[in-house]
């Protein structure tokens, strides 16, 4: 039985293989009146002539297939917003375009997608722990859906298998071109652990409303981006400005970040020079005096300016976080591309009125003239070694590669508000008629990636507690980044560098 | 051969013939097995009984309660993660509770939480409920009562959803116009409770489930104390009160050691409804007990990995205060009295 089903994968796998090639024949041979395609459809004839032969091979496989028969794949997704839906949906929608072609060829196969896309009320940590409980019972999902961070200690503990193999056997079908920088978010020990699903900047919005009433002219709130971006408007300014908002009564809130644990707040620190990673030693980093200076801000920011609430990290997403900055009560919001994406799919805001109220910008540098920055977080499909065990691994990939090409990928991407992964999807017809996307995406070259190190989940946990411990009024910067020092010293000393 | 045997016409005899061969094999059997060990358990007498009597308990004991704690206890010396391996790390986990930053804070906590639901809602706003309930007509009594467990009898996410509304910060959320619509906020000014005083939030929460629990133990035990003790009370000329401080409180003293007990060990564990209402903030760790604080660590990391054997360790020193707890209202309370024999009639 065992054998049978292989040959029935294998033939599967094989005839996947040649429906893509037949796609991206179908992709280059189609007349698109644009001139660098023509090229690219010159060079890659050769290609073409022998993804034919392929394709004529495998045809003959399977026409010694007898029997027909179902086979499943089991998809994890997670928003947790829930218009990022497409991440799982593009699978159903990849399968059915598969069946379709695998009925026409008269292949008795069908491709069908088990699984699950998560999104609030669940939060990625009842999401991984789901995964990490279904992998301990045998029932991972074959594919899964992750923030890239988890690379680390999901490769290092064996939960998920390379897929260099895989990646260079499709590099030159799709993946050459993928923004090269988002591979580096895959890679741990030398090696590509996943295929970038999405990435997102996250810009500051401010409300151009409040700036109005604080007697901004039109021109000034326009440059404000730029100014931002070529350092002339610092964190200092942000807290200045905020505190002119609050004290006017403009606004009930200077600045809204995010309410739980997260990523966001790490900007502020690479904004005072910090770094996250040295992979010339694979360790994290933690540098004192870049700490120093973020757990001071956010202090100052709390208890001298009085622009954030000390509860901000104990609030409710809508009540603290979206409400008060698409209500205009908050003049800035550390936020991500995706909140734009969210406000308008709840209807917080139409994009008349956002366009009306709403700017963004990087978040600012900590001295005039330095470098703003803005941190990015791609999620990742990642194969599981279960679905490797189960034989299965090949079909995850090919389905995987599917959903990547541009056309799938748009869909999520516009719905999302989350950024292209592809330089052909930025030509993409649905992505390149969204603005807001095209707007942002230079934010790109201000980007960092978290560390994926097994051991982040802990430096990431130290860093929460200590700045909510600033915010509440618990501690005080010197003893917050003493208390961070400490824990990371005695939990993970092998994994952190200090540098000052 | 054997055709012609399953062939034979089976008779009225035969049958004899077997019932009589089965009849010998019984007696045999009472005579030569059953009747040794009869004997045998009948000279080990009273005490085996009890001993078999007690294995089916013993054995659910065993199964629910002792191996989950050994299981704990051994998970508590590894630094478990979601890999789930065993990898043993002997004391590392207490050490670090003990140079923990954070564990003071959230025994302090625990020992507030505690020790407030228990004596004001737990047995203090049980005893009174049961008292009052107990002096005033039956039928309206029952009705008090009634109300009072309907917070044991909602599902437990509904209910604190329910308060979490009520305590929100807008001036027509329940309690503050409450507040204001009685005059109060005079006095208790109207706020966002769970994030001015969670505290109170938290302990209303709680100690209104906890009241019905010793408010049915302590009702249970004022009805069942006989009538004449009143009546011999009142024509001493005794009031109210008096019946209360001389007749009542002394002769549940009992139940009331009882529930004292219990409901410390359920609260020390207690923490569903602490997760709902503030997940241990707002704040850093404000309304963090010891139990939620176990729980965060075995199964909550936003970065993705999770400490379950640091969680696990965090539960060991929970049950052990459990148990040095128990020990103390064991002795303290003299409950080994209280097994013996009732102190009130039943």
């Amino acid at each position: 039985m065992r054998r049978k089903g292989q040959v029935t994968v294998q033939a599967l796998v094989f005839l996947i293989i040649g429906l893509l090639v037949g796609a991206a024949i179908g992709y280059f041979a189609a007349p698109k009146g644009d001139p660098t395609l023509l090229d690219q459809l010159n060079e890659k004839d050769q290609l073409i002539e022998q993804l034919r032969n392929e394709l004529n091979e495998i045809k003959d496989q399977l026409e010694q297939l007898k029997q027909g028969s179902t086979i499943t794949l089991k998809v994890w997704a997670i928003g947790p917003d829930p218009p990022s839906e497409y991440r799982y949906k593009n699978f159903e929608l990849a399968a059915d375009i598969l069946n379709m072609m695998l009925k026409d060829l008269g292949a008795n196969v069908t491709v069908e997608i088990e699984g699950q896309f998560f999104a609030r009320p669940v939060e990625w940590e009842q999401y991984r722990q789901n995964f990490y409980q279904a992998f301990a019972a045998g029932e991972a999902p074959d594919v899964y859906l992750t923030g890239h961070e988890d690379i680390g200690y999901l490769a290092a503990n064996d939960f998920i298998i390379p897929l260099d193999d895989y990646i260079e056997e499709y590099w030159d079908l799709i993946y050459y071109d993928f923004f090269p920088t988002l591979w580096k978010s895959v890679e741990y020990a030398g090696q590509k652990w996943g295929v970038p699903q999405d990435t997102e900047a996250r810009p500051l919005y401010f409300r151009k409303d409040v700036l109005r009433q604080l007697g901004w002219s039109e021109e000034e709130i326009n440059a404000l981006p730029e100014k931002i971006k070529n350092g002339e408007f610092t964190l200092e300014d942000l807290l200045q400005v905020a505190k002119e908002a609050v004290d006017a009564g403009l606004v009930e809130r200077g600045l809204v970040h995010r309410v739980k644990e997260g990523y966001d707040y790490l900007q502020f620190y690479l904004a005072y020079g910090g770094q996250l990673y040295n992979p010339q030693t694979g360790k994290m980093v933690f540098n004192t005096t870049a700490w120093g200076l973020t757990l001071d801000w956010f202090y100052r920011a709390v208890w001298e300016y009085g622009v954030i609430s000390p509860n901000q990290f104990s609030g409710d997403w809508d009540a603290d976080f979206h409400g008060p900055f698409t209500e205009g009560r908050a003049l800035f919001l550390s936020g991500g591309t995706w909140h734009k994406g969210e406000w308008i799919n709840k209807g917080l805001l139409t994009e008349e009125e956002f366009i009306e109220v709403v700017g963004y910008a990087l978040h600012p540098a900590a001295k005039p003239g330095g470098k703003p920055v803005t941190l990015s977080h791609p999620l990742v499909y990642t194969i599981t070694t279960q679905a490797r065990d189960r034989g299965l691994d090949k079909l995850a990939f090919i389905m995987i590669t599917l959903v990547s090409l541009p056309t799938f990928n748009s869909i999520h991407a516009v719905q999302s508000a989350h950024l292209a992964i592809a330089r052909s999807q930025i030509s993409e017809t649905k992505y390149s008629e969204d603005w807001f996307l095209a707007d942002v995406a230079y934010m790109l070259e201000y980007t960092t990636f978290i560390p994926n190190h097994p051991d982040w989940g802990k430096y990431s946990r130290v860093v929460f507690d200590a700045l909510r411990a600033v915010e509440t009024g618990d501690m005080t910067p010197q003893e917050a980044l003493d208390f961070m020092v400490n824990e990371l010293q005695s939990q993970i000393p092998d994994s952190v560098e200090f540098v000052e | 051969m054997s055709d012609s045997i399953w062939q034979k016409e089976i008779t009225a005899e035969d049958i004899l013939k077997v019932f009589g061969l089965l009849r010998r094999g019984f007696i045999s059997l009472a005579k030569y097995i059953i009747d040794p060990i009869r004997r045998f358990i009948s000279k080990l007498g009273y005490k085996l009984a009890i001993y078999v009597f007690l294995v089916p308990s013993l054995g659910f004991i065993t199964l629910f309660y002792l191996v989950p704690f050994i299981l704990t206890f051994l998970i508590g010396m590894t630094a478990m993660d979601f890999t789930f391996k065993w990898e043993w790390v002997g004391l590392a986990n207490y050490i670090r509770i003990l140079n923990d930053s954070f564990a003071p804070k959230i025994m302090g906590n625990t020992l507030f939480y505690v020790f407030t639901t228990l004596t004001l809602f737990n047995v203090g706003m049980a005893l009174v409920v049961s008292l009052i309930t107990n002096h005033i007509p039956d039928h309206i009594g029952s009705a008090v009562r009634g109300i009072w467990l309907l917070p044991r009898i909602t599902p437990s996410t509904v209910y604190a959803l329910l308060w979490l509304w009520a305590a929100r910060g807008e001036e027509n959320a329940l309690i503050n116009w409450f507040l204001t619509v009685t005059g109060l906020s005079m006095v208790i000014p109207t706020r966002t409770w769970i994030l001015d005083d969670p505290w109170v939030i938290v302990i209303l929460v709680n100690g209104f489930v906890g009241t019905s629990f010793g408010m049915i133990v302590f009702t249970a035990a004022l009805k069942s104390i006989p009538e004449d003790y009143y009546r011999a009370a009142k024509v001493d000329g005794a009031s109210t009160w008096d019946i209360i401080r001389y007749v009542e409180l002394p002769m549940i003293k009992w139940p009331l050691l009882f529930v004292t007990a219990y409901q410390t060990l359920s609260l020390l564990t207690s923490f569903e409804y602490i997760l709902i209402l503030t997940d241990g903030g707002p704040g850093l760790y404000t309304t963090e007990v010891w139990s939620l604080y176990s729980y965060h660590k075995a199964f909550r990391s936003y970065g993705g990995t999770v400490e379950i054997g640091y969680g696990a360790a965090l539960a060991t020193i929970l049950v052990i205060i459990g148990v040095i707890m128990s020990l103390i209202y064991w002795r303290v309370f003299k409950f080994k009295e209280m097994m013996v024999e009732p102190k009130i009639e039943v």
